[in-house]
C-alpha cells in the first residue's frame, strides 16, 4: 500500500504529458461537434488517429493496434491525463471501447486488420447491436436470427437502443444462429455492414429533445453479410458477449469520480453563494459528497488492483452500483440547493477548464486524485478558479469568457456526455447537453426524416416497444512467532 | 497508488481473523455479560502473543508497525466484539504517547504495554492543566472515556495556557466510575480529575495541537475499524441466514428484494473499509489529508452500521429480536462504536466544514 504511483509509472505519465502537450488539436478546427456516438467529425478522425500513431490511443495495446504495450497501471495514469483535462481520445466509443477489442480478443487476423485496425484509426465506426425489444437485461433471449446459406448468412429481426447507429459504418450484432439450443449457446456474434441491402436504421430522440438521437432501432430484412464476418466460433457469440460487456465497466468509475469531483467544487461554490455553507442539514449531505468522492477512487485503485492480477473481482460491480447512486444523489442534492435558479438550463456542475493545458496543473490536481498526486494549496486553486470563472458569485456560471474557445473542451465534449463546446443561439444549454450530449445540427433533423421514409415496418416486426430497461512471510502476529520469540521453536523449524 | 494490501498484511488480517474467532467467541462474550466470566484469560492470550506491541516502535521493544496494520487488526477484534483492553490501550493511549511524548517519556509509558499494560485516552476532557510545582495541576471531567475505569494509565487531553496538552495519569490518580452501556461487554466510564498533581514526566506538552490532532485521528479511524469489523460480522450472520432459511420453499436469499439489501449493506461496507484503510495509510505515511480520512473514515463506518445492522435484524425476521441470536452482541459494537469519538453526523459536517475551506 502506498499513496503514490512508482517511478516508472510517473515516468510514463510525464512522456503522455508531454505528447499531448504538443499535439492536442487546435482550437481553430475543432469547431464541429459530434451528434451520435458514431458521428465522428473530420478533425476528431485526425485526432483520433494522431494518437494511434503514436501508440497512446490504447496504450495496452501492442503498437500495430494504437498502444505500446503498458502496464494496467500506466493505462490508468493515461485514462487519468485524458479524464483530468476531459479529452476524449475518440468519438466512437463503442468502437474504441467495446468493438475493436472484441475483434482483437475473439476475431480473425484478417478481421483484426481489416476491421479492429481501421476502427481505432477512425477509418470506421461501429455501433453495437445487443439489446432488442424483447430482449434487454436477458440478453441471452435475443430472438435476431441469422440462417447460414453458403457463404453467407442471412439476417432477419430487430435490435434497439443501438447508439449511433445512423452513423456507424459497421454493427457488431449479436444473433441467434441455433434456435434449438439453451438461449445462450445458440448465439453467434457478426460484423454487419451498414449499407448491406436490408438493413434499415431509425434513429429517435432522448427525453433531452427529439432532436438528440442517438438512439436508434435497425432492422434486418433478409440482410446477406459474409460468413467471413462471423466473430468468434459459430454458437460461440454469448462469450464475444460478455467479454464485451467487461471491456465497457474497466474503468467507466472515473467518469463516476469526475463528475463527483466536479460536483465538490461546484457544490461547495453553490452552497457559499446560497449562504447554506453553515447549515448544519446542508453541511450533512455535503460531507456525504465529499466522503463519496474519496471513497470512489478508493474503491477505484481497489479494482485497479484486481485488474493488475489479472481478477475480475465484484469490485466492478460496486463501482457501477455505489458510483452511479452516489452522483445521482450528489447531483439532486447540488439541484435542490440552488432553488430556483436551479431552472436554468444552461447552469451546469461542470466548472471551466482552464483555456490552456498548461495551467490545468491546478485543476489537474484538485481533481485528481487525492489519493495520486499532491493537492495544490487552497490558494493555487483558488486562484485557478479566479482566473477561468470571472463570475465566481454565480454557482455554475456559463459565461462566454470561461473556455468555451478551448479546443479540449471540445475533444472532451463526447466522451464526457457533457456539453461543455461552444453553444448555439436556441440550443439547450450545457446542462441539458451534460445528461445526453445533446448538440443540435440540422442536418440530423434531416436525416432523421429521411430515416422515417423508409419501409421499416414491415410485416413481422413489430411496432416499437419499450422494453423495461433493467436497469508471506509469517506473520508476526501468529502464536507460533510468539512463541518462538519466548524461546521456543522457530515456527518455520529454522533457527 | 497501491491500494493493495499486501501479502504480509493479508497474513496479519488472516492469523488474527483466526485467532479471534477461536478464542473471542460468542460464549465468551455472554459469559462476559452474564458475570460469570471476564475478559482476562483472552487479555493474556494476546499478551501472551505479543499482539499489544504490534503498533509499538521498534526502538522501544515493539513490532514498529504502522496505522494500516493497526486497522487491519482492530476490525478483525471489531468482529468477534473484543472485550479486552486492546482497543483503547493501542488507539488511543498509545497514539497520544507515541506522538506527543519525548523520548524519556515515550521509553517510560511505551514499555509497560509491552508486557500487558493497558491504557485508554480522554480527548473530549473538560479538564484544565495549570503549572504547579514540580508539574501540573489538573482539575475537570470527561465523560464516556472508553476503558477509563479498568486502564492502568488514563492519557487526559486539557486545556492549558500554551494550548491543549495530554497528561497521562496512573488509575489511582482519578475517580472513574463505569456508566451503563447497551453494549454491557464494553467499558465506558465518567472520570473525574480532582486536584491531581503529574509531574513532569507524564505531561506530554512538547508536541503542541498537531500531535494530539493526529493521535485522534488515529484514535478515530481505529474506532472506524471496530464498527466496521462489527457491521461485518452481523452481515455475515444475516447472509448465511438468507442462504439457509427457506420459505416457499427456496432459500429466503433468492427473493429480489432481499438480494437489493444485501447489495446494500455489501457496498456501504465496503465504503466504508476503504475509507478506513486510506485513513490507516494517510496516517501512516504522514499525509496531510490524515485528520481528513480518519472523519471520512468514522462518517462512513457509522453509515455501514446503520444499514448493516438495521437490515441485518430485518433478515432475521422474528429470530433477529430474541436474546439467543447471536446477532445482537455485533449490532451492539457497532453501535456503541458509532456513538463514541464523533457520531457519522458530527464528522460528516466535519468533513463538509473542512473541503469547503480548502
Amino acid at each position: 500500500m502506498r499513496l503514490s504511483f512508482d517511478e516508472q509509472t510517473e515516468a510514463f505519465r510525464a512522456e503522455f504529458v508531454a505528447w499531448l502537450e504538443a499535439n492536442a488539436p487546435d482550437p481553430a478546427e475543432t469547431a464541429e461537434r459530434a451528434t451520435s456516438s458514431a458521428h465522428v467529425p473530420a478533425w476528431a478522425r485526425r485526432w483520433q488517429q494522431a494518437m494511434f500513431d503514436a501508440g497512446w490511443l490504447v496504450p495496452g495495446n501492442p503498437p500495430e493496434y494504437g498502444g505500446r504495450d503498458a502496464t494496467v497501471l500506466e493505462q490508468f495514469v493515461h485514462q487519468q491525463e485524458l479524464h483530468r483535462r476531459r479529452i476524449y481520445p475518440s468519438f466512437n466509443p463503442q468502437g474504441l471501447g467495446i468493438i475493436a477489442p472484441s475483434i482483437l480478443a475473439f476475431g480473425t487476423e484478417d478481421q483484426k486488420q481489416r476491421w479492429a485496425r481501421r476502427i481505432l484509426r477512425a477509418e470506421l465506426t461501429g455501433a453495437l447491436g445487443m439489446s432488442e425489444p424483447d430482449a434487454g437485461s436477458d440478453l441471452a433471449g435475443l430472438r435476431t436470427r441469422a440462417v447460414r446459406d453458403g457463404d453467407r448468412f442471412v439476417v432477419n429481426g430487430q435490435k434497439v437502443w443501438t447508439s449511433g447507429a445512423h452513423h456507424a459504418d459497421v454493427i457488431l450484432t449479436f444473433v441467434r444462429t441455433d434456435p434449438d439450443a439453451p438461449k445462450h449457446k445458440g448465439i453467434s456474434c457478426l460484423l454487419i455492414p451498414t449499407d448491406t441491402p436490408g438493413v434499415t436504421r431509425r434513429p429517435f430522440g432522448s427525453l433531452i429533445s427529439a432532436d438528440d438521437t442517438d438512439f436508434n432501432e435497425v432492422f434486418f430484412d433478409d440482410a446477406e453479410v459474409p460468413a467471413e464476418n462471423l466473430v468468434g466460433e459459430l454458437d460461440q457469440g454469448w462469450r464475444v458477449a460478455t467479454g464485451s460487456l467487461g471491456h465497457e465497466r474497466a474503468m467507466l468509475w472515473l467518469n463516476y469520480s469526475d463528475t463527483l469531483d466536479d460536483l465538490v467544487r461546484t457544490g461547495g461554490d453553490a452552497l457559499r453563494d446560497h449562504r447554506l455553507d453553515d447549515d448544519p442539514a446542508v453541511l450533512d449531505w455535503f460531507g456525504s459528497l465529499a466522503i463519496d468522492a474519496e471513497a470512489i477512487r478508493l474503491l477505484g485503485f481497489r479494482a485497479l488492483g484486481a485488474a493488475r492480477k489479472g481478477q475480475e473481482a465484484a469490485e466492478q460491480s460496486i463501482l457501477k452500483l455505489f458510483g452511479s447512486e452516489a452522483v445521482q444523489r450528489s447531483t439532486l442534492r447540488v439541484l435542490e440547493t440552488l432553488g430556483p435558479d436551479g431552472l436554468d438550463p444552461t447552469r451546469r456542475t461542470l466548472p471551466p477548464v482552464p483555456p490552456r493545458l498548461a495551467t490545468t496543473t491546478a485543476r489537474a490536481g484538485s481533481t485528481a486524485t487525492s489519493a495520486a498526486s499532491p493537492e495544490p494549496s487552497p490558494a493555487a486553486r483558488r486562484r485557478s478558479s479566479a482566473t477561468s470563472s470571472p463570475s465566481a458569485s454565480s454557482a455554475f456560471p456559463d459565461d462566454p469568457g470561461d473556455g468555451h474557445d478551448d479546443p479540449r473542451r471540445a475533444v472532451d465534449h463526447r466522451q464526457r456526455g457533457q456539453a461543455s463546446g461552444p453553444r448555439r443561439r436556441g440550443s439547450p444549454g450545457p446542462r441539458a447537453g451534460r445528461l445526453l450530449r445533446l448538440v443540435r445540427r440540422q442536418g440530423g433533423r434531416r436525416r432523421r426524416r429521411a430515416v422515417r421514409h423508409r419501409p421499416h415496418r414491415r410485416d413481422g416486426h413489430e411496432r416499437r416497444r419499450w422494453p423495461a430497461r433493467a436497469g508471506p512471510g509469517l506473520c508476526p502476529l501468529h502464536p507460533d512467532v510468539a512463541r518462538h520469540r519466548r524461546g521456543g521453536p522457530h515456527p518455520r523449524g529454522r533457527v | 497508488v497501491d491500494f493493495e494490501l499486501t501479502d504480509d498484511q493479508l497474513e496479519l488480517q488472516r492469523v488474527v481473523r483466526e485467532v479471534a474467532e477461536r478464542e473471542c467467541t460468542a460464549a465468551l462474550l455472554r459469559a462476559v455479560i452474564d458475570g460469570t466470566a471476564d475478559d482476562t484469560s483472552l487479555w493474556k492470550t494476546y499478551v501472551g502473543l505479543d499482539w499489544p506491541s504490534l503498533v509499538v516502535p521498534e526502538d522501544h521493544g515493539g513490532m514498529g508497525f504502522g496505522a494500516v496494520e493497526l486497522i487491519l487488526v482492530l476490525e478483525e477484534l471489531g468482529r468477534v466484539a473484543d472485550p479486552t483492553p486492546f482497543v483503547a490501550t493501542t488507539s488511543q493511549l498509545l497514539p497520544l504517547v507515541r506522538r506527543c511524548g519525548d523520548p524519556d517519556q515515550r521509553a517510560a509509558l511505551l514499555g509497560p504495554l509491552l508486557t500487558g499494560g493497558t491504557g485508554a485516552a480522554a480527548f473530549d476532557a473538560d479538564v484544565t492543566a495549570t503549572r504547579a510545582a514540580g508539574g501540573w495541576t489538573l482539575q475537570g471531567t470527561a465523560r464516556a472515556v472508553l476503558d477509563g475505569d479498568r486502564a492502568d494509565e488514563l492519557a487526559v487531553v486539557a486545556r492549558t495556557d500554551e494550548g491543549p496538552a495530554a497528561f497521562v495519569i496512573p488509575a489511582a490518580g482519578v475517580t472513574a466510575t463505569r456508566t451503563p452501556a447497551f453494549d454491557p461487554t464494553l467499558h465506558v466510564a465518567d472520570v473525574v480529575v480532582e486536584g491531581v498533581t503529574v509531574d513532569d514526566g507524564r505531561a506530554l506538552v512538547s508536541s503542541g495541537d498537531h500531535g494530539i490532532a493526529l493521535a485522534r485521528a488515529e484514535a478515530t479511524a481505529g474506532l472506524a475499524a471496530v464498527v466496521v469489523g462489527a457491521s461485518q460480522r452481523s452481515f455475515e450472520l444475516a447472509i448465511a441466514h438468507i442462504r439457509d432459511r427457506k420459505q416457499f420453499g427456496v432459500p429466503i436469499g433468492s427473493f429480489q428484494a432481499l438480494k437489493h439489501m444485501a447489495a446494500d449493506v455489501y457496498v456501504a461496507i465496503e465504503r466504508a473499509r476503504a475509507l478506513c484503510q486510506f485513513a490507516g495509510l494517510a496516517i501512516a505515511e504522514g499525509d496531510d489529508r490524515a485528520v481528513l480520512a480518519a472523519s471520512m473514515a468514522k462518517a462512513a463506518a457509522g453509515d455501514a452500521q446503520r444499514i448493516a445492522t438495521q437490515h441485518g435484524i430485518q433478515f432475521f425476521g422474528g429470530l433477529g429480536f430474541t436474546w439467543e441470536n447471536d446477532l445482537h452482541l455485533y449490532v451492539r459494537r457497532a453501535k456503541a462504536g458509532e456513538l463514541l469519538l464523533g457520531t457519522s453526523a458530527e464528522h460528516r459536517r466535519q468533513v463538509a466544514t473542512e473541503v469547503l475551506a480548502r
